[in-house]
């Protein structure tokens, strides 16, 4: 079974108002209106989030979810994981160190994935493993 | 024996030392169980010292406000209070304040800087200083001076050097007085929270302000705690705050004097400040929260906020404050009847249930074997029945 569903990777702006809420919201939702949509969003350079933004985070994961799809964050600025934590909004999305960590997650189960590893381990040497 | 005091309230000197701020407003000048650190300070002086002048480098706008208001001739009777803006020359003003201190008669004069919260007995401070008959006593904490220093007034040039050096450098040796009690070195919000949190736990002499209205909970004047709100000890809530209902106060929290914590919020091991609110449904832990700001100690970060849904702040002003409620008042009834009229339906109206959930399988299923569908047997034989009472 191939999967050839890409992964998109977004960067969130830098101040996440009503306005840039709104505008932000309109670049994504072709991608979030495709077929099982994998999205990460990079809020790595957020310095400004407010309640608006926090409700476009979960607007943008309550579509994609609708089409049995989802979305991660990646890369949380301090500011951006204070609001989400505040709001508790952390608990709802998976939350990722880099955005190669969030895009590899929704390959994680899938068998090009699982074949992708069972090649590395065995390419690794036993030793290095166990260490 | 004539002994004053000058407390200096402003940044630290040491080049690369802590801000000594939160939210913008320098520590001391903030709240800690109902009282600000500053007033608390004043208080302990007031027992051994004649007079007290009080310099404050505060901060700007609203942190600038706030230092007037704490400095305030009603809050602080009978000590003579400076408020300068960030950047003002506070050790200039210190100088002065001592020579005129020197020329009015003093013998002694103890000058403070806050920063560090040390509960020291200023009395026996200056008892040493004069049985050791030295120029300059430095308070010291594990080896370390934190800015409280006696003088002697008649020697006005060590007091000029030891100002115009901020408190770093003596002219000549100074006397130590060592120093055992409780100490904060109060150098951020970390510091502030473990010191609110030692006050609850009786740690310091630092009391709250108000009411024990059951063990371990005290509420200022005026306080209200809305039915269905949770307080769990230790914690306080100031004068004239309100934690409304379904909110959870945990952990040695605080709600400091005119704050405000909206309904369903969890507040766990933080302060708010005073003239705050903290919206509703909110995680708040670990955290101070004060002046459109939070800092989070797990994250050490400090946030700007310019959402009132989130984190906004009331006037420091009481008449701005009684206007703001009154007009939010006046626009409540017709706002919510146009809403009312013209305001769009948030209810969804339930989908068509499908036609399995309409006709339960269970309606179809054909009568047991061996009982019959009129309702008089409906257990079949070979099953045991649990009797219908235990020792039959």
């Amino acid at each position: 079974m191939e999967t050839s569903r890409p992964v998109v990777v977004k960067r969130v702006p830098e101040r996440l108002d009503l306005k840039q809420a709104r505008k932000f919201v309109r670049e994504v939702r072709p991608f979030l209106r495709a077929d099982r949509p994998q999205i990460v969003l990079d809020l790595s350079p957020v310095k400004q989030i407010d309640s608006a933004g926090v409700d476009m985070l979960l607007h943008c994961m309550g579509e994609a979810m609708k089409r049995d799809g989802d979305v991660k964050l990646a890369s949380l600025s301090p500011q951006a994981a204070v609001i989400l934590e505040l709001t508790r909004a952390d608990r709802l999305f998976e939350i990722y160190e880099n955005s190669t960590d969030a895009a590899r997650s929704y390959s994680g189960f899938l068998p090009n994935a699982l074949r992708m590893q069972q090649q590395l381990s065995e390419q690794t040497p036993p030793g290095q493993l166990a260490a | 024996m004539d002994v004053k005091a000058i407390v200096l309230v402003g940044p630290g000197a040491a080049e690369g030392s802590a801000r000594e701020q939160v939210a913008g407003v320098p520590i001391p000048l903030l709240d800690v169980l109902g009282r600000p650190l500053l007033h608390r300070v004043v208080d302990r002086l007031r027992r051994s010292v004649d007079e007290i002048a009080v310099i404050v480098e505060g901060g700007e706008g609203d942190a600038e406000t706030f230092a007037r208001l704490i400095t305030s001739t009603a809050a602080l009777p009978g000590v003579k209070a400076t408020v300068m803006p960030a950047g003002g020359d506070m050790w200039r003003a210190a100088e002065e304040a001592f020579s005129d201190f020197a020329q009015n008669g003093a013998e002694v004069v103890v000058a403070i800087r806050l920063g560090p919260y040390a509960e020291l007995d200023y009395d026996h401070l200056v008892q040493f200083h004069l049985d050791r008959g030295a120029r300059v006593t430095a308070a010291v904490h594990e080896e370390s001076e934190f800015g409280v220093f006696a003088i002697s007034a008649s020697r006005r040039n060590d007091a000029a050097y030891l100002f115009r050096h901020r408190f770093l450098e003596c002219r000549e040796p100074c006397t130590q007085y060592p120093f055992a009690g409780y100490f904060n070195q109060l150098a951020g919000a970390a510091d502030l929270r473990a010191l609110t949190r030692d006050g609850l736990l009786q740690m310091n002499t630092l009391r709250p302000v108000g009411k024990e209205i059951k063990p371990g909970v005290w509420a200022g004047e005026g306080a209200r705690i809305d039915r269905g709100a949770r307080v769990l000890t230790p914690a306080f809530i100031g004068a004239r705050s309100r934690v409304r209902t379904a909110a959870v106060l945990t952990r040695c929290s605080s709600v400091e004097h005119h704050a405000e914590v909206d309904c369903g919020t969890v507040v766990e091991d933080s302060s708010v400040l005073p003239f705050s609110y903290v919206g509703a449904g909110l995680d708040l832990a670990h955290a101070v929260v004060g002046f459109r700001r939070l800092v989070s100690l797990r994250r050490n970060t400090e946030v700007e906020f310019s959402d009132p849904t989130l984190i906004a702040m009331s006037s420091v002003h009481a008449p701005v404050r009684a206007l703001a409620s009154a007009a939010s008042l006046a626009t409540f009834l017709p706002k919510h009847i146009l809403l009312g009229f013209f305001g769009k339906s948030r209810r969804e109206k339930p989908a068509d249930l499908p036609a399995a959930v309409r006709a339960p399988a269970a309606h179809n299923l054909p009568a047991l074997e061996n009982g019959a569908d009129d309702g008089s047997a409906k257990f079949p034989s070979n099953l045991a029945v649990a009797r219908r009472y235990g020792n039959e």
